[in-house]
């Protein structure tokens, strides 16, 4: 029967193993027509395509690279959803065109296999066939495509060979009939299938067997039962399952027996071994980077050149955007009259916004680089080394990318967890990965090291004091999520060491495309996030630092002081006495910043900071820095800026004026003359902002991820108390130790 | 049938080990594995099913195994123990 044939747009699903080359396959097929956004309700990232293919238009879906098709999670579920046409945001695939990679073709046809028994048209597309040959297999690919029959087209989509062969396979495909199922499995089994399905109208077939197979499936949980219905269902196939047993097939090994079997049976005689290969330089290079000591090492070395790259390369694009926001600030300044719009436009939105984009390069960079290292097969190599460390905290050497990625920013990081199977682990990751001291951090530790710590030297000049309570924030933020790992695994998320299980694939050079589509991604994902939550709370906290206003007779001596200094200016800048001039604009400057300063004390967060000093006091704090941690819940950089106003030195703090609030805090004192930061102080205050979970951006990510506010309850709570906690002892220890 | 039953063909011949005990270029063929019923048929489907060749690259744990052109990083968790029957060997 044609299935679609008549239609004018057909939809095309592309599924097939990780590390296939699927996604260049993807990239190849429909160039830069392609979108990328989610799937309602999970996370499983939807990403389609346009072809158009002789006249006709074809919609491309990418499916997430998987070993199998039986959904054990809701995410896992929408692949088979969307293959069986049972999803109502897309359309049932036309054709589906199952990607294998030559190398390992029984796992990769183990897939197919599923994929065979849905009923409708596929074509496989053999990938790396370049790799398997210099492996010494060669794969007969008539013969496979009768045995298996359907057609298969060998592809090298980096080269852009075979496309068009696969194209025409794929409207040849579409237009014909869907193969015939395989007979994969025993005669006992199949019958139990049909018994079941004559029962379950409507249900397709492979549903049916996933539900045989897999108990405690998603597929159960799919079908909506509740109550007795549920139950009769669980004990028909009970039963069921008994029977199979008796007869010698027990489920679910009865699944990887057939279909390896049938397998088997497809590529008898249809792939050559050239025999042993003898050692090759990949396989010397694999031994090498896999060494405990040596490819420690190596990673070491790797992870030193990513993070020196991303902090180097990105300072001149962050200079550009920061200029940038100065100069639509100014733009907005003089265009608009005075009053709150304008103040809400320049100080709310540009400056907290602003403060936040800034990062974008940094984040770039690092998520280029990361795609480069994974696409390689670099990463995966980095993850089996790391495994060793990540057992003794209970964790598995999965979670290792996703915090890798968590210190550009926790964003990707939180996202990355996807591959993570365990539920315990994946929240264990999530929970721990804001601890690691992403760049947003960066700004604080620059500014108190450069006031507050001296710069000394040991070793000719090798060591510096400055670099190394640098490494040593970074160096709190990963033992604390050592420990919280530690402690979760052992109460909220109470279970074992999950095992590891982590395919490495082979080396190979990294598709331009795949890695700037990732940059792409990401980017658009962190900047509509700045252009939504970050944007609404930076407007709010604007609010909150700008009123109540000062009163008028609060205001009038401050106003008077300002004429007067501007009226220097304007005589000192006519009689051409340029020293004058400038001696006179810097009290200017210092007359405003006063009357910000003023403002912003007698605002609600001015307020709010004085009143909650009780509680920071024991950090060695006092209101000020209080109300600035406050200010900072939205984003922890924002901290920066508001120290900047609190302090009286104005809203920008970049480049010479980062000098004059270095200057600032290093003159702030408290009421009785002493000086409020002293090393215990500013390393309180570091050690806060290491631990805290200032962050609306994380802490919604995880919401999104974790489909709750449980979640990121949990990690603002412990977050924030070991801050707490941190700071405190840092300060009394501090202050003891210093006096 | 049972498992440790000596048979006459040369599949069912040796002994069965841990996969773990397998020393680096040693092979053995895979026989039952233990574990958490999810985490077996997943370790099945990613080509550790009944009968396939596996060569140890790198013992340890994680180990590194060869299995049918492809490399997996391993490490087996509490529970779960892969099988893997060895030829007899000599000494």
């Amino acid at each position: 029967m044609p299935i679609a044939s008549d239609k004018s747009t057909w939809t095309i699903a592309l599924v097939g193993n990780p590390n296939t080359g699927k996604s260049t396959l993807f990239g190849a097929l429909s160039g830069l027509a392609q979108r990328t956004g989610n799937y309602p309700g999970v996370t499983v990232e939807k990403k389609t395509g346009e072809v158009i293919h002789d006249g006709r238009r074809w919609l491309l879906v990418d499916l997430p690279g998987t070993y199998s098709l039986s959904p054990r999670s809701p995410d896992e579920m929408v692949t088979v959803d969307v293959l069986l046409g049972r999803r109502g945001d897309v359309p049932p695939p036309d054709v589906i065109v199952c990607v294998a990679a030559a190398g390992n073709l029984s796992r990769n046809l183990y897939l197919a296999s599923q994929v065979l028994e849905l009923g409708r048209p596929v074509v496989i597309a053999l990938t790396m066939n370049d790799l398997a040959e210099a492996e010494g297999t060669k794969v007969d690919v008539e013969a496979l495509a009768r045995n298996l029959g359907v057609p298969v087209v060998p592809v090298q989509a980096r080269r852009g060979e075979g496309l068009e062969a696969l194209k025409d396979a794929v409207e040849k495909a579409g237009a014909g009939a869907a193969p015939a199922s395989a007979d994969v499995f025993p005669e006992e089994f199949r019958r139990e299938v049909d018994g079941l399905a004559a029962t379950m109208d409507g249900t397709p077939r492979y549903l049916v067997e996933r539900l045989l197979l897999d108990a405690g499936s998603y597929v159960e949980e799919g079908l909506g039962l509740a109550g007795r219905e549920r139950d009769a269902l669980r004990s028909r196939l009970e039963a069921a399952r008994a029977r199979l047993v008796e007869v010698g097939w027990k489920t679910p090994d009865v699944e990887t027996a057939s279909r390896f079997a049938w397998v088997a049976r497809a590529t008898d005689g249809t792939v050559i071994h050239a025999g042993d290969r003898g050692p090759r330089v990949v396989d010397r290079v694999d031994w090498f980077l896999t060494h405990w000591f040596f490819g420690s090492l190596v990673l070491i070395g790797v992870l030193l050149l990513t993070f020196s790259a991303v902090f180097s390369w990105a300072n001149v694009p962050m200079d550009w955007i920061d200029a940038g926001f100065a100069s639509l600030g100014e733009w907005v300044e003089a265009t608009l009259p005075e009053g709150p719009i304008r103040d809400l436009i320049v100080g709310g939105v540009v400056a907290g916004v602003g403060g936040v984009v800034i990062f974008l390069p940094q984040i770039l960079i690092l998520i280029g680089l990361l795609s480069i290292l994974e696409e390689c097969g670099y990463l995966a190599r980095a993850a089996y080394l790391m495994d060793r460390i990540m057992v003794h905290v209970g964790l598995s050497g999965r979670s290792f990318i996703p915090l890798l990625s968590s210190f550009a920013c926790a964003i990707p990081g939180v996202m990355a967890t996807r591959t993570i199977e365990d539920r315990r682990d994946r929240l264990t990751t999530i929970l721990i990965a804001p601890l690691m001291s992403c760049s947003a951090r960066l700004p604080v530790y620059t500014l108190l090291i450069g006031a507050f710590i001296p710069a000394r030297a040991y070793l000719d000049g090798w060591i510096q004091l400055q670099g190394l309570t640098l490494l040593g924030m970074y160096l709190v933020g990963v033992v604390v999520a050592a420990a919280m790992a530690l402690i979760l695994k052992r109460t909220l998320l109470r279970g074992g060491t999950p095992a590891f299980v982590m395919e490495l694939p082979a080396y190979q050079w990294p598709s331009p495309f795949v890695v700037v589509r990732r940059m792409l991604d990401r980017a658009w994902d962190f900047l509509s996030n700045a252009g939504t939550i970050i944007f609404a709370v930076s407007v709010v906290m604007w609010g909150l630092l700008y009123y109540p206003r000062l009163s008028a007779e609060d205001m009038a001596p401050l106003a008077a002081l300002q004429a007067q200094a501007e009226a220097e200016m304007e005589a000192a800048k006519s009689s051409g006495d340029e020293e004058a001039a400038a001696a006179a604009e810097a009290a200017v400057k210092e007359a405003e910043d006063h009357i910000a300063g003023a403002q912003q004390r007698q605002s609600i967060l001015g307020r709010m900071g004085r009143w909650i000093e009780p509680a920071v006091r024991p950090l060695g704090w006092d209101w000020r820095l209080g109300a600035a941690a406050l200010a900072s819940f939205p984003a922890r950089e924002v901290v920066v800026s508001t120290l900047g106003v609190i302090f009286d030195v104005g809203d920008e703090v970049e480049d010479e004026n980062e000098q004059r609030l270095v200057q600032a805090v290093q003159s702030a004192s408290w009421p009785d003359g002493r000086p409020l930061f002293t090393i215990p102080v500013a390393l309180s205050v570091m050690v806060f902002f290491a631990l805290c979970a200032q962050c609306v951006s994380t802490l919604a990510v995880i919401w999104r991820e974790t489909g709750s506010w449980t979640w990121p309850a949990i990690a603002f709570a412990y977050m924030t108390g070991l801050a707490y906690i941190g700071a405190l002892l840092t300060y009394q220890v501090g202050t003891r130790l210093f006096s | 049938m049972i498992a440790q039953m000596p048979a006459v063909q040369g599949e069912e011949t040796g002994e069965m080990v841990p996969l773990a005990l397998l020393r680096a270029g040693q092979t053995g063929r895979v026989g039952e594995v233990l574990g958490n019923v999810e985490l077996v048929h997943r370790l099945r489907e990613m080509g550790l099913y009944h009968g396939a060749t596996v060569r140890m690259i790198r013992p340890g744990s994680p180990c590194i195994i060869g299995l049918d052109g492809q490399r997996l990083g391993f490490r087996g968790d509490d529970l779960a123990r892969v099988l893997v029957r060895v030829p007899a060997m000599a000494s």
